[in-house]
C-alpha cells in the first residue's frame, strides 16, 4: 500500500470519526445575566460534571446584560433561536408561565433518582408551579441585606448594624441616623447608596419595597394596590428625608459606589460580595433594619428554567435536574443562597463562601427563612412602565408623596 | 449552425440593461430581503394583535391605530415629546453647523484642527458619548455644574428634572451630530465659485449682503438635504434617550422610537408597536414631502 493511500485512509478514518461524534453531540445553550468569572467558572464546573453521565452534551453559557435580559431573551425566542435553558427573575415568572414559554419539567424531576423535590418549600416554589406542573427551580433565593463600611463605623465610634441587630435596635430610623452621621461631604463619602446605585431607575422597587414592608405596607395584595397606604407613604417619607433633609442618601443623578468606599451603607444581595474582594476597607453585613411592623426580610428570587421552544427539551430538563440537585445547589450556595432546605440548614452552607464568615452566612439563612419574595405580576412590565413617571415625581425636594402615591395606585390598579 | 451565423438576437441596449441588472442584483436582493420585506411585514403586523412572548397572533384590522390615536393618552404625550425634540434639535444643529462651516471653510490657521475636533463626536461611539455626558451632567459632582459654580451659578440636576432633561438630551445630541452637517456645509461652501463673491465685493456688497444674496441661496440644495436627514434622524432618536434618561424623568424624554421599543420588547405587544412604527414612518414621510414642497415653492 502506498504512503499516499495510507494517508488517505487515516484522513478518512479521522473525518468519519468527527462526523460520527457530531451526529451524537448536543449543545445546550444556557442564558445567564452574570459576566463574573467566578460565577461562570462555577457554572462550567457543573456543566463538566454533567458530562460524566452525558458525555456528548456540551453546555454553553450565554451572558446577556441584566438590564436587557428579558428583552433579548424574548427576541431570541421570537426569532426562532430560543436558548434551551436560562435564568429568570421572579418578576418575569408570571408572564412567562402564563404565555406558555416555559417547559414543564415536573416529570423529569420526579423521575430523577434522589432529587428530593420536597426539599424545596411550597413558598419557594410558589411562582414556578401551576397545578401539578413545575416551570422552574429557584437557584437563588437571595435576601436583601445591609452592607456597611466597618472602617467608617469604627472611625466614628458607632455601634455597627450587626451589633444593633443582635440587641434589637437595628431599625430604619437608626440606619437613617447612622447615614447622616457618616456622610462626609468633604471626603466625597455618602451615608447611604441605594441598591446597586439604581434605586431611582431600574431598581426602584428593590429600593422601596423593603422599607415599605418594614413599615407594614406592601405593593399590592389580591389585586389591590397598597402603595398609597399611610404605612407605605410613611416609609417613603423616611427615605425621601434621607435624600432631601439629611442629604445622606446618594441622590438621583449622583454616583456614590459603596464598593469603592464612596458610601457608608447600602442594601444589596450576597452575590455582590465578590465586588469586595479588593476593598481597601473593612466591611460587614447585617439584616435589613426593622420598622414599626417588625422585621420584614425581602427576598429576590431567580430560577433555572427550560424553554418550551428549546430544541433539546428532554436533555435540557435533565440538566436542570442535575444543576439543581442537592450537590450542585450546595456548590452554587457560595454565590447564590439556596432554596433547598437541606442545604440551607447544613453546616456546609455556612462556610460555603470563604469571603463570608459563618456568622454572616447565618444572617443570609435567616433572611431566606423569614423573607417574602419581591412583588411580581403577570403584567409587571406594564405596571413598571405605568409606575415609572410617578416614582420619578417623588424625587424632588417638595414632592407631595401622598398625592404622588395615590396617583401611582390609580394608574396601576387597572393592571392588577 | 445558422443561428451562430445570424449573431446575437439582443440589441446592444438590451444587453447593457441585462448586465446592469446583473451588476446591481446582489445589492438589490439584499435590499429586498432585509429592507423592503420587513417594511411590508411591519404594515401587516400592525393589523394584528401579536404577543411576542406567547407567539400568538390574530388579525385586528385597524384597531391598533384606533387605540393609539383615540384612546392612548401616552401616545400623544410621546408624539409631542418627539416633536419638541426635533424642534429643539434641528434649528440648533443647522445653525451651529452653518456657523462652524462658515468659520472653518476658509484656509485659515488651525481650521483643519478644529474641523477634526468638531467631527470627532460623529465617529465616537454613541454609547460612550452618552455615558460620558451622564457623568458630566451629574448634579453635584458633574463637571458642568462645577464649572457653573465657579461663576456663581447653581446648576440644576440636568437629567433628573423634567424641564431640563429634554434640553440636556437635545444639547448633547447636537454636539454629537453637528460635525456631519458642518462637513456637508463646508463641502457646499467650497464649491461656490469665488468669482461670485469677488464680483459682489467689487460692486460694494458687505459680508452680510454677500451671505444673504449669494452664499445662502447657493447653499439651498445642501440645506434641504441637511434638513431632511436631521429631521429624520431626530424623529428616530433612540440610543441617546435609552442611555441617558431611559425616557424619564416623568416620561419627559419618552420619544416615539423609545415608546415603540417599550411596546414591542418590554410589553411584548409587537402588533401595537408595529402600528406605532407605521405612524412614525408616515410622520417622517409627510415632513420630508412638506420640506421638499416648501423648497420647490420658494424657487
Amino acid at each position: 500500500m502506498s504512503t499516499i493511500m495510507i494517508k488517505r485512509l487515516i484522513c478518512a478514518a479521522v473525518f468519519s470519526g468527527t462526523i460520527a461524534t457530531n451526529v451524537n453531540a448536543e449543545e445546550l445553550r444556557f442564558t445567564v445575566w452574570t459576566g463574573s468569572k467566578a460565577h461562570l467558572d462555577m457554572l462550567n464546573d457543573i456543566a463538566n460534571g454533567f458530562k460524566q453521565t452525558h458525555p456528548d452534551v456540551t453546555v454553553r453559557y450565554d451572558t446577556i446584560p441584566f438590564g436587557d435580559y428579558v428583552q433579548k431573551l424574548t427576541l431570541q425566542m421570537a426569532g426562532g433561536n430560543p436558548p434551551d435553558l436560562g435564568w429568570l427573575l421572579e418578576n418575569s415568572a408570571p408572564a412567562f408561565v402564563e404565555a406558555g414559554a416555559l417547559a414543564d419539567v415536573s416529570k423529569t424531576l420526579h423521575a430523577t433518582e434522589n432529587y428530593n423535590y420536597a426539599d424545596f418549600s411550597t413558598s419557594a416554589m410558589g411562582l414556578w408551579t401551576k397545578d401539578d406542573s413545575v416551570y422552574g427551580i429557584p437557584f437563588s433565593t437571595s435576601p436583601f441585606l445591609v452592607y456597611y463600611n466597618k472602617s467608617l463605623y469604627d472611625a466614628a465610634g458607632l455601634e455597627t448594624p450587626d451589633q444593633r441587630a443582635t440587641d434589637g435596635t437595628w431599625t430604619w430610623e437608626q440606619l437613617k441616623k447612622d447615614a447622616a452621621t457618616l456622610r462626609n461631604a468633604d471626603a466625597g463619602v455618602w451615608g447611604y447608596e441605594t441598591v446597586d446605585g439604581q434605586g431611582y431607575s431600574a431598581r426602584v422597587w428593590h429600593n422601596l419595597i423593603p422599607i415599605i414592608r418594614a413599615y407594614g405596607g406592601n405593593a399590592w395584595t389580591d389585586g389591590t394596590c397598597h402603595l398609597d397606604s399611610p404605612e407605605a407613604v410613611k416609609a417613603i417619607k423616611l427615605f425621601h428625608n434621607m435624600i432631601y433633609v439629611d442629604g445622606s442618601a446618594v441622590p438621583p443623578g449622583e454616583q456614590g459606589d459603596f464598593f469603592s468606599g464612596k458610601s457608608a451603607l447600602t442594601v444589596t444581595q450576597i452575590s455582590r460580595v465578590s465586588k469586595l474582594a479588593d476593598a481597601n476597607f473593612d466591611w460587614g453585613i447585617a439584616p435589613l433594619p426593622a420598622g414599626p411592623a417588625g422585621n420584614a426580610a425581602t427576598v429576590g428570587q431567580a430560577a433555572v428554567v427550560a424553554f418550551a421552544q428549546g430544541k433539546n427539551k428532554e436533555i435540557a430538563a435533565e440538566f436542570l435536574a442535575y444543576m439543581t440537585s442537592a450537590k450542585n445547589v450546595a456548590k452554587m450556595a457560595e454565590f447564590f443562597p439556596p432554596a433547598r432546605k437541606s442545604v440551607l440548614e447544613g453546616d456546609a452552607f455556612l462556610s460555603s463562601n470563604p469571603a463570608i464568615t459563618p456568622a454572616q452566612m447565618k444572617i443570609v439563612a435567616q433572611g431566606i427563612e423569614n423573607g417574602s419574595v419581591l412583588p411580581s405580576h403577570e403584567h409587571f412590565p406594564q405596571i413598571e412602565a405605568k409606575a415609572r413617571p410617578e416614582f420619578d415625581a417623588l424625587w424632588s425636594k417638595d414632592a407631595d408623596i401622598q398625592a404622588t402615591m395615590t396617583k401611582l395606585c390609580q394608574g396601576i390598579q387597572p393592571l392588577l | 449552425m445558422s443561428a451562430a451565423i445570424k449573431g446575437p438576437s439582443l440589441t446592444l441596449k438590451a444587453r447593457e440593461a441585462i448586465s446592469g441588472w446583473l451588476f446591481v442584483s446582489p445589492i438589490l436582493t439584499g435590499f429586498m430581503i432585509f429592507f423592503v420585506g420587513p417594511l411590508i411585514a411591519v404594515f401587516y403586523y400592525s393589523t394584528t394583535e401579536w404577543n411576542l412572548l406567547s407567539q400568538q397572533s390574530h388579525f385586528v384590522g385597524i384597531e391598533n391605530y384606533v387605540d393609539a390615536l383615540t384612546r392612548n393618552d401616552t401616545f400623544w404625550d410621546v408624539l409631542v415629546n418627539s416633536l419638541v425634540f426635533a424642534a429643539g434639535l434641528v434649528p440648533l444643529n443647522m445653525l451651529l453647523a452653518l456657523g462652524l462651516a462658515l468659520a472653518l471653510s476658509r484656509s485659515v490657521r488651525g481650521a483643519v484642527f478644529f474641523r477634526t475636533v468638531f467631527f470627532a463626536p460623529v465617529i465616537t461611539s454613541a454609547v460612550a458619548w452618552a455615558i460620558i455626558w451622564t457623568f458630566l451632567l451629574q448634579h453635584e459632582s458633574g463637571a458642568v455644574n462645577r464649572a457653573l459654580s465657579v461663576i456663581g451659578i447653581n446648576g440644576p440636576n440636568w437629567l433628573h428634572e423634567p424641564h431640563w432633561a429634554m434640553a440636556s438630551v437635545i444639547f448633547t445630541r447636537v454636539l454629537k451630530t453637528v460635525g456631519l452637517n458642518m462637513i456637508l456645509y463646508i463641502a457646499a461652501l467650497q464649491s461656490i465659485p469665488r468669482d461670485y463673491t469677488e464680483a459682489a465685493r467689487l460692486e460694494g456688497a458687505n459680508g452680510w449682503e454677500i451671505f444673504r444674496r449669494i452664499t445662502w441661496p447657493l447653499l439651498a440644495p445642501t440645506t434641504l438635504v441637511i434638513m431632511v436627514i436631521t429631521v429624520v434622524g431626530s424623529l428616530k432618536v433612540f440610543d441617546h434617550i435609552y442611555l441617558m434618561t431611559g425616557g424619564g424623568p416623568q416620561n419627559a424624554t419618552l420619544v416615539l422610537a423609545f415608546y415603540i421599543y417599550e411596546q414591542g420588547f418590554k410589553f411584548f405587544n409587537t402588533g401595537y408597536a408595529s402600528a406605532l412604527a407605521v405612524i412614525l414612518f408616515v410622520l417622517i414621510l409627510a415632513l420630508t414631502i412638506l420640506q421638499t414642497i416648501l423648497k420647490a415653492a420658494r424657487k
